[in-house]
């Protein structure tokens, strides 16, 4: 099994790695990290003695990606499976952000997700199912003030996913979104978490388990996975109750946490 | 002067051993991972011994790569300042964490800093620590009993369970220490684990959160001061002779648990070396 991560070298991208060399697979992994993607090399080699490919890359800039592609072609290199990880935001309110920073949001978060799922999507395996995993966010269920941007780049990536299910189900190909809500993946997180106090604790999801539960799903053919009870009920009350309400909520409560997590 | 280096020396018991060997005549290298709670810790030791010799050099442990540039500017140090001899090395730096959080190499946390970090260090500084018929301490800690080493899934990344991962990986530094010995101990080398007992530091508050976190600060309360605990590094560091024991509490000989065996030590020892790259030269001696 040949997998390729986007955004390997930290955060869930990296437990990913770990879950998937775990279970024995060849790994293609890209960050633009380039000495964090060397460091996860080598500890994958030397826990599971898998084969582990490295490729540093900036995934918003097409030519680095064409660049990582033609190593790609040059190896003959085909996949059955891609995690669409790499991700980003900058905390604060909208008028708060630079402008380019913004943008650079979308980027990262769609455009070069959407580059890089349609180059691997060419370059699967034939004739053997092929699974993409989106990583979106419970902030997709959510207009969400001072994340406004975030949350709605994480809104297009499960719409593109549940659309992408239907269209690709007949060439055997399974897309799972992940929708988590907040993890541990830096001292900075912890902070964020604890300063969303009781809330940031109970929707804080076990990095571990979420790497672990997300392979499961993919290979079970599931299509959305929201990792605990109380995010799923949330998830499920962002379907029910009229967003503009939502958004009125979610304002209230943020506007007094100076610093939230990657949610 | 005899060199001593301790790695985690900006605070808690780390910091309370540095004054008391420098105090001791002393020559402390202290370790740690920031730049201003290494430059606040000498100016400490400085304060109350103005004759303390004393550095710092900056690294986080949790990482491989600064273990082996630290372990490089120490070996240049020793060569330059002195005969490249290191009296002892105490590997003290540790963590706790309140989740299962990872490492550049995807290790988890607690494993790699509070045993692995140690584990290469000590291979690398092995040379200079020969060439003094030096001594390996270890902070250890009383919660290692209890438990066994989840050999299948070391870094518990099945089930995590913070205060598994701390007891496990305190059970590690003896487990190490005995196969140093096992190793090395003809070459006059000896290695000890120091159990502090309960001690009032900030261990549990840093990079944790929750319960783990609001649990320490109720508990470190009833810990003693680090000044306690550091007497038994300065006991173990001024011994003329090697002492033949093993884990040592206020400068006495305790016991330990029955999982530290010579089988389980030589498990670790291949498994640590894999980890890091590694290969231990020494010929562990056959059980009896
Ligand atoms: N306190 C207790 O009751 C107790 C009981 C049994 C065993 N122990 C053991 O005692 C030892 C010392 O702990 P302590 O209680 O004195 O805690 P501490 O005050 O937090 O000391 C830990 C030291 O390690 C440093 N450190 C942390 N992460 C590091 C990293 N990634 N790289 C390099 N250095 C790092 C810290 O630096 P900063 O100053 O920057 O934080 C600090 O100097 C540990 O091995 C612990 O397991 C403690």
């Amino acid at each position: 099994m040949n997998v390729m991560i986007t955004g390997a070298a930290g955060g869930l991208g990296r437990s990913l790695a770990n879950e998937c060399g775990r279970r024995g697979y060849n790994l293609f992994l890209t960050d633009v990290n380039e000495d964090g993607l060397l460091c996860i090399k080598q500890g994958l080699e030397r826990q599971f003695n898998v084969t582990v490919a490295t490729a540093a890359c900036d995934l918003t800039n097409a030519e680095s990606v064409d660049q990582m592609l033609a190593v790609i072609d040059k190896h003959q290199i085909r996949f059955d499976m891609l995690l669409n990880v790499a991700g980003m935001d900058y905390e604060g309110g909208f008028m708060r952000r630079e402008r380019e920073e913004l943008v650079r949001i979308v980027l990262l978060n769609n455009a070069a997700t959407l580059r890089i799922t349609h180059a691997i999507l060419k370059r699967r395996r034939a004739g053997k199912p092929f699974n993409i995993v989106f990583l979106s966010s419970l902030a997709s269920m959510f207009p969400m003030p001072l994340k406004a941007t975030y949350a709605a780049s994480k809104r297009f990536l499960l719409d593109l996913a549940i659309s992408l299910c239907q269209e690709l189900k007949n060439e055997n190909v399974h897309v799972l979104t992940i929708c988590p809500g907040g993890m541990v993946t830096t001292q900075k997180a912890i902070h964020g978490i604890e300063a969303q106090g009781f809330w940031g604790t109970v929707t804080t999801n076990p990095l571990e388990c979420v790497a672990r539960n997300a392979i499961d799903r993919a290979l079970a053919g599931k299509s959305i996975y929201v990792p605990g009870i109380l995010n799923r009920i949330l998830f499920f009350l962002g379907k029910i109750i009229p967003r503009s309400w939502i958004a009125a909520v979610i304002h209230w409560r943020w506007s007094g946490v100076t610093e939230v997590t990657g949610h | 002067m005899n060199t001593v280096v301790i790695t985690g020396a900006s605070s808690g018991i780390g910091l309370e051993t540095a004054k008391i060997l420098t105090q001791n005549g002393f020559h402390v290298i202290g370790v740690s991972r920031s730049e201003e709670n290494c430059k606040r810790a000498k100016e400490k030791i400085l304060s109350e011994n103005p004759n303390a010799q004393i550095t710092f050099m900056q690294a986080d442990l949790m990482q491989q790569r600064e273990v082996v540039k630290v372990a490089e500017s120490i070996t240049l140090y020793l060569n330059n300042s002195g005969n490249g001899e290191l009296y002892a090395l105490i590997n003290n730096a540790a963590c706790i964490r309140s989740w299962y959080m990872t490492t550049e190499e995807g290790y988890e946390q607690q494993f790699a800093l509070n045993h692995l970090a140690g584990f290469l260090l000590t291979y690398k500084l092995l040379p200079a620590l020969i060439k003094a018929k030096g001594c390996v301490i270890m902070t250890g800690s009383g919660s290692h009993r209890g438990i066994k080493v989840h050999w299948d899934d070391i870094m518990l990344n099945r089930r995590y369970n913070p205060l598994i991962a701390y007891k496990q990986s305190k059970l590690c530094n003896l487990l190490f220490a005995k196969g140093l010995n096992d190793r090395y101990a003809k070459d006059g080398i000896r290695a000890y684990v120091v159990d502090p007992g309960l001690v009032n530091t900030d261990i549990g508050n840093k990079g944790t959160g929750g319960l783990v976190n609001f649990v320490w600060s109720l508990r470190k309360k009833h810990g003693v001061s680090p000044d306690v605990p550091a007497k038994t590094y300065a006991f173990l560091c001024e011994q003329k002779d090697r002492q033949n024991g093993l884990y040592y509490y206020l400068c006495k000989e305790i016991n330990y648990s029955k999982e530290v065996t010579c089988e389980n030590a030589n498990r670790l020892f291949e498994l640590s070396e894999r980890l890091c790259g590694i290969r231990y030269e020494g010929k562990e001696m056959v059980a009896v």
